[in-house]
C-alpha cells in the first residue's frame, strides 16, 4: 500500500500548484464546483475563458486522450490531479469538464470524423459544451424524457424542452438526449446527438436560482435540424452513452470535498484572527473548535474514500458504487459546512456580500445558498443511494 | 499511489478471516463474556504460535517483525470476530511502549516471552476521574531509598485481572510543573504485595478492572523510559492504541454492513425482501459510505504510520470518525433487524455494544476532534 504519488505526478502536482499561483489573484474567493457562478456572471465567464487557454497552451486539456486527437496520453491520475487541485482552489472548472467530458464520450463513442472534427477543439480550449439531460419530466427519471427526433432524409428534425441546464447561455454546443423511438422500453428509444446551439430553432430562457445567479436555462428545440453524422454512438442507444456519461462524471462527489477544504480553511482561518465580546479567539471557544474539528474529519474521510475513487478508475475497477458513495458525502458535507459557517459569523453571516459588514466576503452566506443544489444536481443524493444499494450492495430492485 | 493489499496481506487476512471464524464462535464470545478471565488460554497460545502476539515485534525478540498497517489488517479481522481477549492490551499497551522506550535488558526480558504468549501485559493508567489527560495520573509514586512506592487506585484498567505485568503511570513529581512533567511508568508484576485486582461489570464484557496499589515497592530498575517523562510515552501508546482499536472497530462495523445486507436480502415481508424498500436501501447505502470511507482512512493512517511519516491528526480522524459511525452503523443495522436482534439469540447486539464501548476507548470523538482541533493550529 502506498498513498503517494509518483515522482512524475508529485511533480505534475506542483506544476499545477505554480501554475494557479500565477493565474489566480491573490485573494480569489473561488467559484463554485457546479459552475453556478462561472455560468452566470460575466466576468466569472470570461475569467473562465482566459484559464481555459492558459490550461489549453500547457497541453493540459485532454491530458489522457490519444495525441492524434490533440491530448498528451498522460496517464489518468494526472487528469486527477488536476481536477483536484482546479477545484481545492476554487478556479474555473466545472465548463472545462464539461467539454472535457463530451470528448471522453466523443473518444467512447465517437465517428473517426466526430474526434478528428471535436478532440482537437476542446484539447484547444475552443469549444464550450453543455449537457442536454433533465426535462420538466425528466428528471432522476431521465428515461422519461420526451424531446423528439424524427428521422428526415440526412437529418433528425428536434422539436421538445430541454431544463435545469447548467452552463447552456455560454455554451457553444450541447451533447443531447432525444427520443427517436416512442414505442418501445423507455431506456431503449433514446439517441444521444451532438448538436450546435446556434442551429435555428434553438432558443433559450435563463433562470435565476437561489442565489441569485441566473445559472441555469430552458433550452426550447422547434424543428431544429440535426446531421445524422451527429449522432453519437448507436441510434437507439443513448441509454448506454449516458450511463458512461454518469460514470465519467464520477468525481462530483469529491470535487465538493476539495472545495470544502477551502471554504473550512477560510473559515478556521476567520476564527484564529476573530475575538469574541470576552476577547477570546473565536477558535478557543470548545463549541466552535469541536464544530470545525469535526468538518475537518469529514472533509478528511471524504477526500480519502475520494483518493481511493481515483485510484479504482487508474485501476479500471468498477467505480460507480463508489462515486455514488461520495456524492451524497460531498454534498451533505458541503450543506453541514455552510450552516456552520453562517453559525460561526453569527448576525454577520448573513449580510449580503456588498455589504460594508460583510465578513468572510459573504462567502459563507452565498455557500449556504449555493449548496442546497448540491445534493440534488448530477443526481440527487437519493439516486445516488438508489445506486449504491443496487451496484454496490447487490439489493434487489424496488 | 496503489491501495491494494500486498500478498502477504492478503495471506494474512484471509487466514485470520479463517481461523478466527472457526475458532471463535460467537457462544465462546458470550461464554467469555460471563468468563473471570474473559479469554481462553489455549487459544492465546495458538495465536502466539501463528505469530499473531508477536507481529509486529522484531524478530530479534521473537516477534515476526511486521509493521503497523499488517497489524490493522489482522485487527481488523479480530473486530470482525468479536475476539474475546487482551491483545491490544498486550501488544499495544504493554509490548510497544517496552519496544520503543525499554531498556535492553527489559526488552530481553520481556518481549520474547510476551510473543510466545507467555506473558500477558496492559498499562494501567486512568483513574477515578476517567480521563486520558496527563493531570489525571494521580497515583503517588514516591521515592524510598533505591525502590519507588505506589498508592492509589487505577480504574478502567484493561485485562489486569489477567495481565502477569503492567505498566503503571504514577506521579513522581508534583506542584509547580506542569501535569505532562513529573509522570513515570513502571513495570509491575500482578502477583507484587500490595497490588489488588478488581473486575468492573461493563456494557461489552469485556475486562476492565479496578487495580489498588497499597504502597507497592518497585525497584529502579523497573521504571520504563526515564524518570517524570512517561507522559511522553503514554502519548505516543496512546496513539497507537487508538489507531488499533478504530482497526478492530473497522471490522466490527464491516461485518455488521455484510450482515444487514444479507439479511435484506434474505428477509421477506410484503411479499418481498425488505432489502428492495427504498428506506432500507438508504440506510444501508448510509451504512456503506460510513464503513467503506472509514476503512481507507484506517489504511492511511496505519500506512502513514508504518511510513515513519507523522500521522498525529491522521489517527484522530480515524478514532473520531470511526466513534460515531461505528455507533451509527450499528444503531442503523438494528433498526432494519427490527425485534429479532436485540435478543439474546441474535449477534447484532454484541456489535452494538461493542461499538459504544470503543467509542469511549482511547479517547472518544470529543477527545479526538481536540486533537484534530490542535493539529489544525486552533
Amino acid at each position: 500500500m502506498d498513498f503517494r504519488f509518483t515522482p512524475d505526478e508529485e511533480q505534475f502536482l506542483k506544476e499545477v500548484q505554480a501554475f494557479l499561483d500565477e493565474v489566480l489573484p491573490p485573494d480569489w474567493l473561488g467559484v463554485d464546483p457546479d459552475g453556478h457562478n462561472e455560468q452566470a456572471d460575466e466576468d466569472l465567464h470570461q475569467f473562465d475563458l482566459e484559464i481555459r487557454r492558459k490550461l489549453a497552451a500547457r497541453g493540459w486539456l485532454g491530458l489522457q486522450w490519444p495525441k492524434q486527437y490533440g491530448g498528451q496520453e498522460a496517464p489518468m491520475m494526472k487528469r486527477f490531479i488536476l481536477e483536484q487541485e482546479l477545484i481545492y482552489r476554487g478556479a474555473p472548472y466545472w465548463a472545462i469538464s464539461a467539454a472535457l467530458m463530451t470528448g471522453d464520450m466523443i473518444l467512447q463513442f465517437g465517428t473517426e470524423v466526430q474526434r478528428q472534427e471535436f478532440l482537437p477543439r476542446i484539447a484547444r480550449g475552443e469549444m464550450q459544451w453543455c449537457i442536454g439531460m433533465s426535462e420538466p419530466n425528466a428528471g432522476s427519471d431521465l428515461a422519461n424524457l420526451q424531446l423528439k427526433a424524427t428521422e428526415d432524409g440526412d437529418s433528425y428534425v428536434l422539436n421538445g424542452q430541454k431544463t435545469w441546464q447548467t452552463g447552456a447561455y455560454y455554451a457553444d454546443w450541447v451533447i443531447l438526449y432525444a427520443r427517436t423511438d416512442p414505442n418501445v422500453k423507455k431506456h431503449k428509444g433514446i439517441t444521444t446527438f451532438l448538436v450546435d446551439l446556434k442551429s435555428p430553432g434553438v432558443s433559450m430562457r435563463r433562470i435565476p436560482q437561489i442565489t441569485g445567479h441566473p445559472a441555469f436555462c430552458e433550452v426550447f428545440y422547434d424543428n431544429v435540424r440535426v446531421p445524422k453524422t451527429n449522432v453519437l454512438g448507436a441510434l437507439n442507444g443513448g441509454w448506454g452513452v449516458a450511463l458512461f456519461g454518469v460514470a465519467t462524471e464520477k468525481s462530483f462527489g469529491y470535487w465538493l470535498i476539495n472545495s470544502g477544504r477551502r471554504d473550512l480553511q477560510m473559515l478556521i482561518k476567520y476564527c484564529k484572527e476573530t475575538r469574541d465580546v470576552d476577547g477570546r479567539l473565536l477558535c478557543q471557544d470548545p463549541l466552535i473548535r469541536s464544530r470545525l474539528a469535526q468538518l475537518a474529519i469529514e472533509l478528511d474521510v471524504g477526500r480519502n474514500l475520494g483518493m481511493r475513487l481515483n485510484w479504482m478508475a487508474t485501476r479500471g475497477m468498477p467505480i460507480v458504487a463508489t462515486a455514488c458513495q461520495l456524492r451524497p458525502l460531498g454534498g451533505s458535507i458541503l450543506q453541514r459546512l455552510s450552516h456552520i459557517g453562517v453559525q460561526t459569523l453569527g448576525l454577520y453571516g448573513q449580510l449580503d456580500e456588498h455589504s460594508e459588514w460583510v465578513r468572510l466576503r459573504g462567502r459563507m452566506k452565498y455557500l449556504y445558498l449555493a449548496s442546497v443544489a448540491m445534493t440534488i444536481e448530477g443526481g440527487t443524493n437519493e439516486a445516488s443511494r438508489n445506486t449504491v444499494a443496487s451496484v454496490g450492495l447487490g439489493l434487489p430492485r424496488g | 499511489m496503489d491501495l491494494s493489499l500486498t500478498e502477504e496481506q492478503e495471506m494474512l487476512w484471509k487466514s485470520a478471516r479463517d481461523f478466527l471464524a472457526s475458532k471463535v464462535p460467537k457462544t465462546l464470545v458470550r461464554q467469555m463474556e460471563e468468563d473471570e478471565r474473559g479469554y481462553v488460554p489455549e487459544l492465546w497460545k495458538e495465536m502466539a504460535e501463528l505469530g499473531w502476539v508477536g507481529l509486529p515485534f522484531p524478530e530479534q525478540y521473537g516477534g515476526g517483525g511486521f509493521n503497523f498497517l499488517d497489524l490493522v489488517i489482522l485487527l481488523e479481522e479480530m473486530g470482525r470476530a468479536c475476539l474475546p481477549g487482551p491483545f491490544i492490551s498486550t501488544v499495544i499497551l504493554g509490548g510497544m511502549p517496552v519496544l520503543e522506550f525499554g531498556t535492553e535488558e527489559q526488552k530481553k526480558a520481556i518481549l520474547p516471552k510476551l510473543c510466545k504468549g507467555e506473558l500477558i501485559m496492559t498499562m494501567a493508567l486512568t483513574e477515578p476521574s476517567a480521563k486520558y489527560e496527563a493531570k489525571a495520573v494521580q497515583l503517588e509514586a514516591h521515592h524510598d531509598g533505591d525502590d519507588y512506592v505506589l498508592s492509589g487506585t487505577k480504574l478502567f484498567v484493561n485485562d489486569a485481572n489477567v495481565a502477569d505485568k503492567m505498566i503503571v503511570a504514577g506521579r513522581t513529581a508534583k506542584g509547580h510543573h506542569p501535569p505532562e512533567e513529573g509522570v513515570t511508568l513502571f513495570l509491575i508484576d500482578r502477583t507484587a504485595p500490595g497490588v489488588s485486582v478488581h473486575l468492573l461489570k461493563t456494557i461489552a464484557g469485556d475486562k476492565q478492572c479496578e487495580v489498588t496499589f497499597d504502597k507497592v515497592k518497585v525497584s529502579r530498575d523497573d521504571v520504563l523510559g526515564r524518570v517524570g517523562h512517561g507522559w511522553e510515552i503514554v502519548k505516543k501508546v496512546m496513539e497507537l492504541a487508538a489507531l488499533a482499536k478504530s482497526a478492530e472497530m473497522q471490522g466490527g462495523a464491516q461485518q455488521v454492513l455484510e450482515m444487514t445486507i444479507q439479511y435484506g436480502k434474505d428477509r421477506v415481508q410484503f411479499d418481498r425482501p425488505i432489502g428492495s424498500f427504498q428506506a432500507i436501501q438508504h440506510y444501508m447505502a448510509d451504512m456503506s459510505i460510513d464503513v467503506d470511507s472509514a476503512r481507507v482512512s484506517l489504511h492511511k493512517a496505519a500506512w502513514m504510520l508504518s511510513e515513519g511519516i507523522p500521522c498525529r491528526k491522521e489517527i484522530s480522524v480515524i478514532k473520531g470518525w470511526l466513534s460515531e459511525a461505528y455507533r451509527r452503523v450499528t444503531a442503523q443495522s438494528h433498526q432494519i433487524h427490527a425485534a429479532i436482534a436485540f435478543t439474546k439469540d441474535h449477534d447484532l447486539e454484541l456489535y452494538f455494544r461493542r461499538a459504544k464501548a470503543a467509542e469511549l476507548y482511547f479517547g472518544d470523538a470529543d477527545f479526538h476532534r481536540e486533537i484534530v482541533a490542535q493539529e489544525l493550529g486552533m
